[in-house]
C-alpha cells in the first residue's frame, strides 16, 4: 500500500510532522529550562555543605559542579570540579556527569568518567543536580570495589596511608 | 522529598526573627510545595497519584512511562506503577484548565463502582445459588396442568453448599439428566 502514496502528498505530511516535532522539542526545552532553573534556586537556597553547581556561561544545558572531598577520607578538603551535560530529555534520561579535576578512586577512569548506578540504569526523574553531586560525594568515601573503572585504585583502596599518596599525586587543582 | 521539607524547616527557623508576614509567606511556600510534581518540580498540572501515592503531572509521568516501557516504576520509590492504575486528582474547576493541545493522551479518568445493592433483591429466587430440574413421564394432555400450572408449588430449599446432601443431591441430579439425555436419544432413535 505504501508504494501508491503520492510521493508529494508524503513529503509534505513529512515536513507537517518535522515542524510538529521541532515544536514540540521547543516546548520540552522550555520545561527541561524551567526545571534546571527550578533546580539551581534551590541550589543556591540550602547552600549544602561541599557541593555547589552553576551553569556555564549562557547555556543552560551544561554545568559545572564543585565537590568537596568527604571529612575522614583520603579526599579530606581536596576540591574536584565536574562537568555535568543535561540531554534535552532531561530529566527522563540522566545528564552525563564528568569529572574534570583528574581523580584516582576505584569507580573513576582516566577519562573522569564516573561509574555511578543512578547515573545509569537507575536513574529517576525524582533525582537533581543536589542528589547527584551528594551521591557522587558519597561515593568519593565509599567506592564499590567490586566493579572497578580503576583496577589500580581498587588493589590499593585497602591500604589507605599508600592510596591517599596515589590520590595527591593526581589530584591537580583546575 | 523529606529531606527538602526538612531544610526548609531551618530556613523557616532562620527567618524566625522576621515580620508576621514573612513567616506566613514562608508557610504558604511549604503547602505549595506539597503539591509539587515529583518530576517537573513545578506545582501539577492536570496531577494524577500513584498507587503508592507520589503525586505527578499527568504529562510528566506519561513521558517518564514512556521512557523506559519495559521497566515502569514509580521516580519517588521505584514501586511498580502502570498508566492504567493512577488515580487522576479533580480540584475545583480543573477540567478547565486543560490545554487541548496536549498531545499526551487524555488522563485516565476516575473509576467509581457504584454502591452494593442492599438486600432488597434476595427473595426472587436466583441469587440463592439453587438450580431445580424436573423430570416426568406423564400422560401427554395432563402432563401440562402438572408442569405448568403448579403455582403455588412450594419446593424444599437446596442444601446448603459443602454439606453431605448437598453432594449428593448434585450426584442425583446429574445422574437424572444423563438419564434423560439417553432417553431422549433412545426416543430420538427409535
Amino acid at each position: 500500500m505504501a508504494q501508491n502514496v503520492n510521493p508529494f502528498l508524503e513529503l509534505q505530511t513529512d515536513a507537517a510532522k518535522q515542524s510538529n516535532d521541532s515544536k514540540k522539542g521547543s516546548n520540552d526545552n522550555h520545561a527541561v529550562t524551567k526545571r534546571l532553573h527550578n533546580e539551581l534556586m534551590t541550589l543556591m537556597m540550602n547552600q549544602d555543605k561541599g557541593i555547589s553547581a552553576f551553569p556555564e556561561g549562557e547555556n543552560f544545558f551544561k554545568w559545572i559542579g564543585t565537590i568537596i572531598g568527604p571529612k575522614d577520607s583520603a579526599y579530606e578538603s581536596l576540591k574536584f570540579k565536574l562537568s555535568l551535560d543535561f540531554p534535552h530529555s532531561y530529566p527522563y534520561t540522566a545528564p552525563q556527569v564528568k569529572f574534570i579535576t583528574p581523580c584516582f578512586h576505584p569507580n573513576v577512569d582516566n577519562g573522569g568518567n564516573i561509574c555511578l548506578d543512578i547515573l545509569k540504569d537507575k536513574w529517576s526523574a525524582l533525582y537533581d543536580v543536589r542528589t547527584i553531586l551528594l551521591s557522587i560525594q558519597i561515593l568519593l568515601g565509599e567506592p564499590n570495589i567490586d566493579s572497578p573503572l580503576n583496577a589500580l585504585a581498587a588493589s590499593k583502596w585497602q591500604k589507605q596511608e599508600e592510596y591517599k599518596k596515589y590520590v595527591i599525586d593526581a589530584y591537580k587543582e583546575a | 522529598m523529606a529531606s527538602s521539607s526538612s531544610t526548609e524547616h531551618t530556613v523557616k527557623d532562620n527567618a524566625g526573627d522576621g515580620a508576621q508576614n514573612p513567616e506566613t509567606k514562608e508557610e504558604d511556600k511549604k503547602d505549595d510545595s506539597m503539591f509539587e510534581c515529583n518530576i517537573c518540580l513545578d506545582t501539577a498540572r492536570d496531577a494524577v497519584v500513584s498507587m503508592c501515592g507520589h503525586l505527578f503531572c499527568w504529562p510528566c509521568l506519561h513521558q517518564w512511562l514512556e521512557t523506559r516501557p519495559n521497566r515502569q516504576v514509580c521516580p519517588v520509590c521505584k514501586a511498580a506503577i502502570s498508566k492504567e492504575k493512577v488515580v487522576p486528582l479533580y480540584g475545583r474547576g480543573s477540567s478547565k484548565q486543560e490545554d487541548p493541545r496536549e498531545k499526551v493522551p487524555p488522563r485516565p479518568a476516575g473509576q467509581r463502582t457504584e454502591q452494593e445493592p442492599g438486600n432488597s433483591f434476595s427473595g426472587f429466587g436466583f441469587g440463592d445459588n439453587t438450580f431445580h430440574m424436573s423430570f416426568g413421564i406423564g400422560a401427554f394432555p395432563f402432563g401440562f396442568f402438572t408442569s405448568t400450572f403448579n403455582i403455588g408449588d412450594q419446593r424444599p430449599h437446596a442444601a446448603p453448599q459443602g454439606t453431605q446432601q448437598h453432594m449428593e443431591e448434585q450426584f442425583l441430579s446429574k445422574i437424572f439428566l444423563w438419564l434423560a439425555i439417553v432417553f431422549l436419544t433412545w426416543l430420538l432413535m427409535a
